[in-house]
């Protein structure tokens, strides 16, 4: 028991002692997690402080289109100008106004300001969605169609609003926090896979070997250093997120931490059955960070992915199981699901420390 | 005896890297082991503290056989020994005490004790002021002076030393030197693998020079040295040397080579220094003002044993 006791504590402050990994996995994702929450949250957030961005409109006075670009959630979005085109297209031009709204003989032209980069986005949406509109209209009448009530949508309110998931309508921040949490706590692995690299394949490692204290016990040392360690940072950035951006990870906290733990001992056990598998830690370095990537984009948190049947088994990647549990969790999911999930993941890691056990016995007794 | 490999044979695919090597080492003795790179001297190492297994071969420690695996009988073996190995093994992120913590912990030594030989083992190699910080910010000796500390911190009774003194300034080595031949005098016994002849003539008191993973010398430092046939350099100083006194210097057997230039007759010759007085007496008609011959060493025994200068391990010229 001593010898465990030293192997975790020195292991644990030689961990919290590298202020650059510290930094990387707390200071990093809450970074990341306030500016793409934020600069995503005005497309689905219905509580987002949003300033009206400057717009510059020669467009038909008492048509649609300005009908269209008075009413109330245009004009939230949108701080029109309206004025003539030689002056609209003067204004866009000096950078005065992000997006000038030129129609003409029932053409409708956006031009954007060079270096608007995303707030010209907004503007551009809000006219295209008027267009759509129009084209719906153009169909209908020409089918010879009823196209009173597609009428009547000139003018109407502009809906931006999120789908409701249970009470509760999910902002981006919440999402970026759930999914930007369970990806970095994957790559905590990395971490760990640091700590054996050092403490048992290098000279430091030489050294330890040759100590009197077994293998298991050095393992289960080293192992519950990194857990530990690396759960400890995750709970600090949920804690920060929750308390300070205010997040919703919903009501059922005690299952949303115990999923997380699940998923920082996936990343431990993962990434010794790679560093047993790989003929160097270097090797195993590169191979672990690829596979995390592989596995948080297949999980389609950032780039939706949909090959049929393909998207089932991607379902099954780590990082999927753990944002179903958590939004389910807090959004109102399908409760035996996510208890399914939540299962499935342990089953990974127990599946992954038998794979090191064996792995282990026959490389570190050669 | 301490420590016993009989007929250990290591293979690495083709390679064989011991090759039914023979070692023995007594209570109290301090052997140096030396060879050029690839001689076996690391995997020697590797094999006596269970880093690595041998494919053959019996392996002796403290009178048990040692297997390396995880039973209480290696255990007990390896609570006994301490390495040095060739690299720093330290943690950077840990101060110089943590790490003698650290070290003194995993082979159970704890509470006051443990405090007690920290301060002592700081003071010893001279880092008690630097004790809280980082080896990170230490010197290259100071580094090597702490990576020696954390293999005595148990007070071991076998110490493997693998080239301690690797990049080094000139003081430093001489502390470590002189910390080794200290602990030795102490009853430690000593298994120190080096490139650097005077280390090995300084601290050990028998050497067993390896090549091609065997030994293909063991004895004293003198012994050796005797032993060896190695080419020796006699210098003579005489008056006026004809041109027929290097051609008959030539005849005597063993004589490799003989330059004159002006008064210096330089003979290389592979008899050893018994062939000095043949020398002498060929050179008597001429006036001899002077004898000179370089003492055989313990690197020109490597060389002529080995082939091989010892720092580079490349064939000797």
């Amino acid at each position: 028991m001593k010898s465990f006791l030293a192997v975790f504590t020195t292991a644990t402050k030689y961990c919290w002692r590298d202020l650059t990994s510290v930094a990387v996995l707390i200071a990093f994702p809450i970074m990341l997690i306030l500016v793409l929450g934020n600069a995503l949250a005005g497309f689905i957030s219905p509580t987002y402080d949003f300033e009206p961005l400057p717009v510059s409109a020669s467009v038909e006075a008492g048509g649609n289109l300005e009908t269209f670009l008075q009413s109330g959630e245009s004009s939230q979005f949108m701080e029109i100008n309206f004025t003539t085109r030689e002056n609209a297209e003067e204004l866009v031009q000096s950078g005065e106004v992000y997006v000038a709204i030129i129609e003409e003989d029932g053409e409708v032209t956006v031009i954007r300001a060079r270096n608007s980069g995303m707030n010209a986005m907004i503007p551009i949406s809000i006219i295209d969605s008027y267009k759509q509109i129009g084209a719906a209209m153009t169909i209908a009448m020409t089918s010879g169609g009823d196209f009173t009530e597609l009428a009547g949508l000139i003018g109407a309110e502009l809906s931006v609003t999120a789908a409701p998931l249970g009470n509760r309508v999910q902002s981006a921040i919440d999402y970026y926090a759930v999914t930007m949490l369970v990806m970095i706590l994957l790559f905590t692995g990395l971490n760990g896979l640091e700590l054996f690299k050092k403490s048992m394949f290098s000279e430091t490692g030489a050294r330890v070997l040759t100590s009197p204290v077994s293998k298991p016990v050095l393992v289960g040392g080293l192992l519950a250093a990194a857990t530990v360690t690396s759960y400890v940072q995750g709970l600090i950035t949920f804690f920060f997120t929750m308390f300070v951006y205010g997040v919703y990870w919903g009501e059922n906290i005690p299952l949303v931490l115990l999923t997380l733990f699940a998923v920082t001992l996936f990343s431990q056990a993962f990434a010794i059955v790679v560093l047993l598998l790989c003929k160097s830690p270097n090797a195993a370095m590169g191979v672990m960070q690829a596979l995390i990537w592989v596995m948080t984009f297949v999980a389609g948190g950032y780039v939706k992915i949909d090959f049929g049947a393909a998207q089932e088994i991607f379902r099954y990647s780590p990082n999927s199981l753990a944002h179903t549990i958590i939004f389910g969790s807090a959004f109102g999911g399908n409760e035996t699901r996510m208890m399914n999930d939540l299962a499935l993941l342990f089953i990974y890691v127990a599946v992954l420390f038998v794979i090191a056990f064996i792995l282990g016995k026959r490389r570190l007794t050669k | 005896m301490i420590l016993s490999m009989t007929d250990v044979i290591k293979r690495y695919r083709a390679l064989t890297a011991l090759d039914h090597l023979t070692l023995n080492l007594q209570k109290g003795e301090a052997l140096g082991l030396l060879g050029p790179n690839g001689a076996g001297k690391t995997t020697a190492i590797r094999v006596l503290t269970g880093l690595t297994g041998a494919d053959t071969g019996e392996i002796k420690l403290f009178g048990k056989e040692f297997s390396g695996k995880n039973n209480s009988d290696s255990m007990a073996i390896r609570k006994r020994i301490g390495l040095v190995p060739q690299d720093l093994a330290l943690y950077e992120t840990l101060s110089a005490r943590e790490n003698l913590e650290y070290f003194g912990k995993l082979y159970g030594v704890h509470g006051a004790e443990l405090k007690k030989r920290v301060d002592a083992a700081l003071e010893v190699l001279g880092l008690t002021d630097v004790a809280k910080k980082s080896p990170k910010k230490f010197s290259g000796g100071m580094k090597r002076r702490l990576n020696i500390g954390c293999a005595v911190i148990h007070k071991p009774e076998l110490l493997i030393l693998d080239e301690p003194t690797v990049g080094i300034d000139p003081q430093s080595r001489n502390h470590i030197l002189d910390f080794v031949s200290e602990i030795n005098k102490q009853g430690t016994t000593v298994l120190y693998t080096s490139h650097y002849m005077e280390e090995v003539e300084r601290v050990c008191s028998r050497v067993c020079i390896m090549d091609a993973g065997r030994v293909i010398a063991d004895g004293s430092v003198e012994e050796i040295a005797k032993s060896a046939i190695f080419e020796e350099s006699i210098t003579l100083e005489v008056k006026d040397p004809a041109p027929s006194l290097p051609e008959s210097i030539k005849k005597i057997q063993g004589v490799v080579r003989c330059e004159v230039k002006n008064r210096a007759v330089t003979i290389t010759s592979t008899a050893g220094s018994g062939n000095l007085p043949r020398i002498i007496e060929v050179a008597s008609p001429f006036v001899i003002l002077g004898v000179s011959a370089k003492r055989a060493t313990l690197e020109d025994a490597f060389l002529a044993l080995t082939g091989k200068s010892l720092r580079d391990g490349g064939e000797a010229s």
